[in-house]
C-alpha cells in the first residue's frame, strides 16, 4: 500500500538531516502509528510522502505508483489530513468538499451520499453550508477529514488527527479508522498519544532525530503493547526511571492533587504576608 | 463604559502601539533593507509632495491674482481641506479604533476599554494632526506668498491650521460608529460592495482628472482667465453661504484685509470655538458610549459568515479550480478591489486619462503621438490589474499544501490561474480599446486614431497583458511570501507586486515613447532608414515583433520546468 525506502530529507540552509534513511512498508488493512517526539521527523516524513515536500533521495510508492514519477496517480489513492487543518475559509464547507471531490472526480450521486453521511457522523449537518471561516478549530479539522475521505482513498494519512477534537469526534474518527481498514484500506497517522496508538494500531514506528528506531508489532502481541511506553521512552532517549514510573502511575491512578488547607476567613492579606515571610525565614 | 482609568496604562498602550507600527523588528541582517525601503519611500513621498505644492501655488495664483477671488479661494480651501481631512480621519478612526485586530488581544490585558480608547485616540489625533498640516499648510503658505502677507500672518495661519485639526477628528469619531454599523450590515454582500466600489473609484478618478484638466488648461495659457463671469458669481455665492468654512476663511484673511470689525472678528472666533466644543462633547459621548460595545460586537461578529446551499454537482477539474480561484477573489474585499474593481474601472479611467493627455499632447506636439500615448496609458493601467498575478502563490497562504496534495499537475493548476488573470486583463484591454478607439476614430474624437491604430494597439496591449501576467506569476513562484492572517488575506504588500508594477511601467513607457517619438521623427541606423517619419505601420510591426518575443519568452519562463520550480516551494 505504502512503501518508503531509504528516504532522506534535508531542509535548505539546515546542517542536519530531518529524515535520515527511513524505510518502512504499510500493508493493506492495517492501522499504522507513527510516534516520535516534537521535531523527530514525523511531519517531515508525512509531508514527503504526500508530495508536499521534495526529498533528497529514496523512493516513496503509493499503491504501486512512485510519488515522484507518477504523482497524480499516487495522490489519487491518498487522502491527507494536515496537522494545521488549513482550508479555504471563504468557501462554505460543502463548496470546499465539492471542490475536492471534483479534483478526485467523484461522481455527483456518490459524493452527495458521502457528504451527508460524514456530515452526520461528525455532527456538521448544520454547519456544512456555512462559510468555513465561521468554524471552530475542531470543525475545521472535521471538514478536512471529510474532504480527505470524499474519494474513499486506499491510503488515509493523518498528521496528529485528534488534536483539538472533542471526545465524541475522537471516538467517531477512531471508529471510522477501523471501518476504513476493514474495507482493506490503510490508515497511517502520527500521534503523541501512546495509549491511543497502543489500543488502535496494528503496528507502530518510532522515529527519533530523523532515524527510524523501531517498528513494533502490536496486533496480538501483548508484551509489545505492555512495553510500548517504556520502549518509547528508552528509544527516544528520554527514559528516566522516576519519570517513567510517574507516567505509568498517572495512567492508572487518580492524579488530582490534594486541595490546599483553607485559610480562616478572618485572616487578612497582611497577616498572610507576614505568615509567608515567617515561613520563608524558617526554611532558611 | 465601565472600568478604571490610569494614565500609566494609557502611556504603556500608546508606546506599545507606536512600537508595533514603527519599531524595527527585523534582524540586523535585514534591518538595513528595511531602512533603505523607508528612505526610498520618504524620497518618493517628498517628490510627489513637492509636485503638489507647485500645483497648489499655481492654483492659488489663478484664484487670488488672476481672478481676484481672495476670500472665495480661502473658503474653498477651508471646505476642501477640512472635508478631505474628515474623510481621512474617519478612515483612520475606523481602522485603528474599531477594526484593528489588536482589540481582542488588548482586552485580555488588565486594562479598561476607556484606557484602550484614549491610547488609540491619541494616535488617531496625531495622525489627523499630521494629515491636516500636510494638507492645509501648502495652501495657506502659498496664499501668504502670493498676497505678500506679513510675518505675523504666517503665525496666524499656523494657529488656524492647528485649530482646524479639531473638527475633522471630532466629526470622524461621531461618523465612525454609524459607518461601522453600515459596514457590518453589508459585510457579506460581495457583489454590492464591488459595484459600489467600482462606481466610487470611477467617479473619484473622473473628478480628479476634470480638475487636473482645468489646472493644466490654465498652465497652458497663463494669460487667459479660466473663470467666466458666471463661474465667478457661483464661487462668490458659495463663499457667502459655506458655513462654517467661511468663518475660517475670514479669520485667515485677517481683519486688515477682510474689512471686518474687531467685534465681528471675535464673534467668528467664538462661533468656531462653540462649534468645536459642541462637536467635541458630542464625539466624547458617542465614542465613550459606543466604543466598547462596538469593538465587542466586532470581536463577536469577526467570524460572521453567510450560509449558502448548493447542489452537489460534478464539474471538470479545470473549471473547479477556476471557480475556486474566482470565489476566493470575489469574497475578499481587498482582493476584489485590487483585481475586479480595477479591471472594471480601467476602461473609464483610461478613456479620461487619454482624453486629458490627448488634449495636452496633440496640441503641443501633434496628433501623431496619439497612438503611442493611448498604448502607454492602456499598458500602465493594465499593469495595475496584472500585478495582482504576482501574489498568485502567496495568496494560498497556509492552504498552500493543498496545491501539492491534490491529484492535479502543477502545470494545470498554474494554467488555470493564468487563464483567469489574463482573461480579466484581456476583457479590460478590449473594453479600453473599444472605448478609446471608438471615440477617437469618430468625428467627436477628431479622428485622432484610425481603425488600424485601434486594432494594432489592442494586439500589442494584449500580448503585453499575457507577458506581464506570466512575468508576475514567475516572480511569485520563485519567491512567494506566505504571510497571511484571518481568513487567508495577505498581511502586507508583497515585494513581487512592486516588482511587477515597476516592470509594467517601464514597458509601458518604453513602448509609448517609442511609438510617440518615431511618429514624428525617422529612425535611421547608418544609411538604412528603419522607420520613415510618421510610418505607423512600421512602428506597429517593430513593436509587435518585440511583443511576440517577450510573449514567447515569458510563456516559456512560466511553463518550462514549472514542476521542478513548483516542487521547490516550501510553505
Amino acid at each position: 500500500m505504502l512503501k518508503v525506502e531509504n528516504l532522506v530529507k534535508k531542509y535548505p540552509k539546515s546542517d542536519r538531516l530531518a529524515v535520515d534513511n527511513i524505510s518502512f512498508e504499510l500493508r493493506p488493512g492495517e492501522i499504522f502509528g507513527f510516534l516520535g517526539q516534537n521535531g523527530a521527523g514525523k511531519s517531515t516524513t508525512i509531508k514527503c510522502l504526500t508530495g508536499i515536500l521534495p526529498f533528497d533521495s529514496g523512493t516513496i510508492t503509493i499503491c504501486g505508483h512512485d510519488i515522484v514519477k507518477e504523482p497524480i496517480k499516487a495522490k489519487m489513492e491518498m487522502g491527507y489530513v494536515p496537522d494545521n487543518h488549513s482550508v479555504y475559509e471563504r468557501l462554505t464547507g460543502r463548496e470546499y468538499v465539492n471542490y475536492v471531490a471534483d479534483l478526485y472526480k467523484v461522481p455527483a450521486l456518490v459524493r452527495t451520499e458521502r457528504i451527508d453521511r460524514y456530515a452526520k457522523l461528525f455532527k456538521l449537518e448544520n454547519a456544512i453550508d456555512r462559510q468555513i471561516k465561521s468554524y471552530s478549530h475542531g470543525m475545521k479539522q472535521k471538514i478536512c477529514i471529510i474532504a480527505a475521505l470524499i474519494h474513499d482513498p486506499k491510503l488515509w494519512v493523518l498528521d496528529e488527527p485528534m488534536m483539538g477534537l472533542d471526545p465524541q469526534s475522537t471516538a467517531e474518527i477512531i471508529s471510522y479508522m477501523r471501518e476504513h481498514c476493514a474495507k482493506g484500506n490503510t490508515v497511517f497517522f502520527s500521534s503523541h498519544n501512546l495509549d491511543l496508538v497502543k489500543k488502535l494500531c496494528h503496528r507502530v514506528a518510532i522515529v527519533n532525530d530523523g532515524h527510524l528506531i523501531d517498528v513494533i508489532d502490536l496486533a496480538g502481541n501483548e508484551a509489545n503493547k505492555a512495553n510500548l511506553e517504556e520502549t518509547f521512552f528508552k528509544v527516544t532517549g528520554t527514559y528516566e526511571q522516576r519519570l517513567f514510573e510517574d507516567y505509568i502511575a498517572q495512567e492508572s491512578a487518580d492524579m488530582r492533587p490534594d486541595m490546599p488547607i483553607e485559610h480562616k476567613e478572618t485572616q487578612s492579606d497582611e497577616e498572610l504576608v507576614v505568615e509567608e515571610t515567617e515561613n520563608k525565614g524558617d526554611e532558611q | 463604559m465601565k472600568g478604571e482609568f490610569s494614565m500609566q496604562s494609557v502611556r504603556t498602550l500608546f508606546r506599545l502601539d507606536l512600537k508595533s507600527r514603527y519599531g524595527v523588528t527585523n534582524t540586523d541582517k535585514t534591518a538595513w533593507k528595511q531602512k533603505l525601503g523607508h528612505v526610498a519611500n520618504a524620497i518618493f513621498f517628498l517628490l510627489v509632495y513637492a509636485v503638489l505644492i507647485v500645483g497648489i501655488y499655481y492654483l492659488t495664483n489663478v484664484f487670488v491674482t488672476r481672478s481676484g477671488l481672495r476670500i472665495e479661494f480661502l473658503v474653498i480651501v477651508a471646505t476642501f481641506t477640512i472635508c478631505l481631512a474628515t474623510i481621512i480621519a474617519t478612515g483612520s478612526v475606523i481602522k485603528n479604533l474599531y477594526q484593528n485586530g489588536d482589540n481582542e488581544m488588548l482586552l485580555r490585558f488588565p486594562v479598561s476599554g476607556k484606557e484602550i480608547l484614549v491610547a488609540k485616540s491619541i494616535y488617531c489625533y496625531l495622525h489627523n494632526f499630521v494629515v491636516c498640516l500636510l494638507l492645509m499648510l501648502p495652501f495657506y503658505i502659498s496664499f501668504g506668498v502670493i498676497t505678500n502677507a506679513a510675518v505675523g500672518d504666517y503665525f496666524a495661519y499656523i494657529g488656524i491650521v492647528l485649530f482646524s485639526t479639531l473638527i475633522p477628528f471630532f466629526i470622524a469619531n461621531i461618523l465612525a460608529v454609524p459607518v461601522m454599523k453600515v459596514m457590518n450590515a453589508v459585510k457579506n454582500q460581495f457583489l454590492l460592495i464591488l459595484i459600489i466600489t467600482i462606481i466610487v473609484v470611477c467617479l473619484v478618478f473622473i473628478l480628479y482628472l476634470v480638475s487636473l484638466s482645468n489646472v493644466l488648461t490654465y498652465l497652458k495659457d497663463s494669460k487667459q482667465s479660466i473663470f467666466s463671469a458666471d463661474m465667478i458669481a457661483r464661487y462668490r455665492k458659495f463663499a457667502k453661504y459655506a458655513y462654517p468654512f467661511n468663518w475660517y476663511a475670514e479669520i485667515v484673511n485677517g481683519m486688515k484685509y477682510g474689512g471686518l470689525s474687531a467685534g465681528k472678528y471675535a464673534l467668528r472666533f467664538l462661533y468656531l470655538i462653540l462649534i468645536n466644543a459642541a462637536l467635541g462633547v458630542a464625539a466624547y459621548f458617542v465614542t465613550t458610549r459606543e466604543y466598547y460595545k462596538t469593538i465587542l460586537y466586532g470581536i463577536e461578529t469577526q467570524k460572521a459568515s453567510f450560509k449558502k446551499k448548493i447542489k452537489d454537482v460534478r464539474r471538470p477539474v479545470g473549471y473547479a479550480l477556476f471557480r475556486r480561484e474566482f470565489y476566493l477573489i470575489l469574497r475578499s474585499f481587498n482582493y476584489s478591489f485590487q483585481y475586479f474593481a480595477m479591471a472594471c474601472a480601467a476602461p473609464v479611467m483610461v478613456f479620461f486619462c487619454n482624453r486629458l493627455a490627448a488634449s495636452m499632447g496633440t496640441e503641443s506636439i501633434g496628433a501623431g503621438i496619439m497612438p503611442g500615448l493611448t498604448l502607454m496609458v492602456i499598458v500602465i493601467f493594465i499593469t495595475i490589474i496584472v500585478s495582482f498575478a504576482s501574489t498568485c502563490i502567496s495568496r494560498e497562504g497556509s492552504s498552500f499544501y493543498h496545491t501539492k496534495v491534490i491529484p492535479v499537475s502543477y502545470t494545470n493548476q498554474i494554467l488555470v490561474k493564468f487563464i483567469l488573470y489574463s482573461l480579466t486583463g484581456t476583457i479590460s484591454v478590449a473594453l479600453c480599446c473599444a472605448l478609446s478607439g471608438g471615440y477617437y476614430t469618430s468625428d467627436a474624437g477628431k479622428h485622432l486614431l484610425t481603425p488600424l491604430d485601434s486594432g494594432a494597439i489592442f494586439g500589442i496591449a494584449e500580448m503585453l497583458v499575457i507577458s506581464l501576467t506570466c512575468l508576475s506569476m514567475i516572480a511569485d513562484i520563485k519567491s512567494p511570501t506566505f504571510n497571511v492572517s484571518g481568513d487567508g488575506e495577505l498581511v502586507s504588500a508583497n515585494k513581487n507586486v512592486a516588482l511587477a508594477m515597476i516592470v509594467g511601467i517601464v514597458v509601458a513607457i518604453a513602448y509609448g515613447l517609442f511609438a510617440m517619438i518615431f511618429s514624428f521623427l525617422p529612425l535611421t541606423i547608418g544609411s538604412v532608414t528603419i522607420i520613415q517619419r510618421g510610418d505607423m505601420n512600421r512602428i506597429y510591426l517593430i513593436l509587435s515583433i518585440v511583443s511576440i518575443v517577450l510573449l514567447a519568452g515569458s510563456l516559456a519562463g512560466l511553463f518550462v520546468n514549472l514542476n521542478k520550480r513548483y516542487q521547490k516551494i516550501i510553505p
